[in-house]
């Protein structure tokens, strides 16, 4: 990096008094160079952004056009008639607050039991040597390895001779015991922040008294809050988002979470398109097919918005905490 | 005296980190190993609903030689998961990576493009990029806006082209899916020292330099936490359809014995994948250690 600039140097000679000029002249080329390095990065790091936030500003602006800004190709982002029309059309249409109740309760039931369960045996792993220990280690990370269709049917038969489909139990059952939805690598999470942490901590604990359970609860837990903050906002997310399970165990429309309703919502909606394009094919009429896109991304945005106001509050926290929590892993 | 004590103190340590992951134990029976053998069980049997319960009768490996010459969506599936996998796992991988190295710079703004980093994750997942991926939202503007199709048509082939636009719009994909790798590239980053960059520029090595001695060697480990990762994830992604195939097949035409056996397939494969790449790391993480 320094090369060119160093040859400069010595071909500008600096112990000249007299090069005052060349001087000046070097730190305006470094400082240039620096300017058009963070120009370039500032870009690259802008533009990527740009892919990142284009979902979320697509759904945004189509959720608030009309069907006819939807056709109309003058109309890009900016809708010509702005309307909430959408939003409380598919409130309704996708049955928003008892979908909303499911989810939060799936999601947030869920990511509650597996902080609990997934930190403790978290702990187990990270601060006790036992025989075995080795072995178990390498069961969580198979665990974390077999996809979760693989095993689908012995457990829909399993739950439902508990009569456990159509209730939350499914999910938070295996939560419970640091299963469930990606369990395993909340298990890894917790293994790798218990390992950072200092052992004088618990050795202090043990000479006044307490016990492995009091130091770990009293202790040790309440230090965890990173790893949780992370394990939290994952679990909650995948939960939320997921539609594997929930149509699995879920199959009555009063227990459908907001993914469920949503898929469902959209598969009368193209139903409905067909039909209609269908019947202005039979009449010979040229009809535009009818776009019910502003509707689904309206529906969209009603599914995401409690996650996204979850995540605007502890973003601010979350990358910090990862860092901490050594996700990493070794 | 002594000697028992310590034995003692041994022995409870022994108890007590069992105790922890008891809680794990029991699952682990009653949610992965009981229902995982249950279902190569299943796999060799045809299960007919009858009104009392699950009838079985025993076809022994009657379902696997099925997938492979009845089924004919089977195949082509598997290979279309297997051809996503490899050309994405890749390119996640070095995506993840450079966006971690470059949200690594102290800059101004560095916390909000990190949280915009990361934003794919809770949008563009299960069910909500299913709707997204239908609604057309994946693919950039750029490449159907300003007649740029047309524009490029006059230089290339159609017949390139639509594959290379293709290819373009799944690196939309590839880059919504990065948001966790990016993350524990971030944290690996965050764990080296910056003395050794300090030592190794008064050295006089490159930037280039440091980054293929210094870097690559200690996040060599991440590397392979997030390869894991993402074939994992890769193979139980909401759009993945060998996995839409197999729900189909069980819950519309309740045809449990040949999911089951699916699933096994699918399982076997997802392992020999995993192997292939645990092998290939060993190699490359031995050399590293052996540098060091």
């Amino acid at each position: 990096m320094n090369a060119p600039g160093f040859a400069l140097l010595k071909k500008l000679n600096l112990n000249d008094p007299s090069s005052e000029g060349a001087r000046w002249q070097i730190t305006v080329m470094k400082r240039s160079r620096s300017i058009i390095g963070s120009l370039f990065y500032y870009l690259v790091l802008l533009s990527l952004s740009f892919v990142f936030v284009y979902p979320l500003l697509f759904m945004i602006s189509r959720s608030l056009m009309q069907p006819q800004d939807v056709a109309d190709a003058t109309v890009q982002w900016v809708p010509k008639s702005f309307s909430l029309e959408n939003y409380s059309i598919v409130l309704d249409a996708i049955h928003y607050w008892p979908g909303l109740a499911n989810s939060a309760i799936t999601s947030f039931g869920s990511a509650a039991l597996q902080i609990m369960s997934c930190s403790v045996v978290g702990y187990g792993f990270a601060r006790f040597q036992f025989p075995g220990r080795d072995l178990w280690l390498a069961l969580v990370v198979f665990t974390f390895l077999v996809p979760p269709q693989t095993i689908v049917v012995p457990l829909f038969i399993f739950f439902s001779d508990l009569n456990w489909i159509n209730t939350h139990l499914p999910f938070v059952v295996p939560s419970l015991f640091g299963h469930g939805l990606k369990g395993a690598l909340f298990v890894l999470i917790f293994i790798q922040f218990y390992r950072r942490l200092p052992h004088v901590l618990e050795e202090a604990a043990r000479i006044d008294g307490a016990g492995a359970f009091r130091t770990y609860w009293q202790i040790m837990f309440p230090l965890a809050r990173p790893a949780m903050l992370v394990v939290f906002l994952f679990s909650v997310v995948w939960h939320w988002n997921d539609t594997f399970e929930p149509t699995t165990y879920l199959l009555v429309p009063e227990f459908f979470n907001l993914a469920q309703n949503l898929a469902v919502f959209n598969g009368v909606a193209n139903q409905n398109i067909d039909q209609v394009a269908q019947a202005a094919q039979a009449s010979g009429a040229i009809v535009q097919a009818p776009t019910l896109m502003n509707q689904i991304m309206a529906g969209v945005m009603l599914t995401i918005a409690p996650i996204l106001l979850l995540y605007l509050f502890v973003q601010r926290y979350f990358v910090e905490s990862i860092e901490q929590s050594g996700i990493a892993g070794e | 005296m002594n000697k028992k004590l310590r034995l003692s103190i041994r022995t409870r340590h022994i108890v007590e980190g069992y105790s922890f992951i008891s809680l794990w134990i029991f699952g682990f029976f009653l949610f992965l190993a009981v229902p995982l053998g249950r279902s190569f069980y299943y796999s060799l049997q045809t299960l007919e609903p009858s009104p009392d319960g699950l009838k079985a009768t025993y076809v022994g490996l009657l379902h696997y030689r099925s997938a492979f010459t009845t089924d004919v969506h089977f195949l082509p599936l598997m290979q279309q998961t297997m051809t996503t996998m490899l050309t994405q796992v890749p390119l996640i991988l070095i995506f993840s990576m450079l966006s971690a190295l470059m949200l690594n710079r102290h800059g101004i703004g560095r916390g909000l493009f990190r949280s915009i980093f990361f934003l794919p994750v809770i949008i563009a997942s299960g069910a909500v990029l299913r709707e997204l991926l239908e609604q057309g939202a994946a693919r950039l503007p750029i490449f159907v806006q300003d007649g740029l199709y047309m524009k490029l048509m006059t230089f290339i082939p159609e017949a390139i082209l639509e594959p290379l636009l293709e290819y373009a719009d799944s690196l939309t994909l590839v880059m919504w899916d990065s948001g966790v790798q990016i993350l524990i590239f971030l944290a690996g980053l965050q764990t080296i020292s910056p003395i050794l960059y300090e030592a190794a520029h008064m050295d006089g090595a490159t930037k280039w330099e440091a980054f293929w001695k210094i870097t690559f060697p200690m996040i060599m480990p991440m590397i392979l936490v997030n390869t894991l990762f993402s074939i994992v994830n890769s193979f139980t992604k909401a759009d993945n359809q060998i996995m839409n195939h197999l729900m189909n097949v069980v819950f519309r035409s309740n045809n449990y014995g040949y999911g089951s056996a699916m699933g096994w397939l699918y399982f076997i494969f997802v392992f020999i994948v995993l192997g292939v790449v645990f092998f290939l790391f060993r190699r490359s993480m031995s050399a590293a250690e052996g540098r060091a």
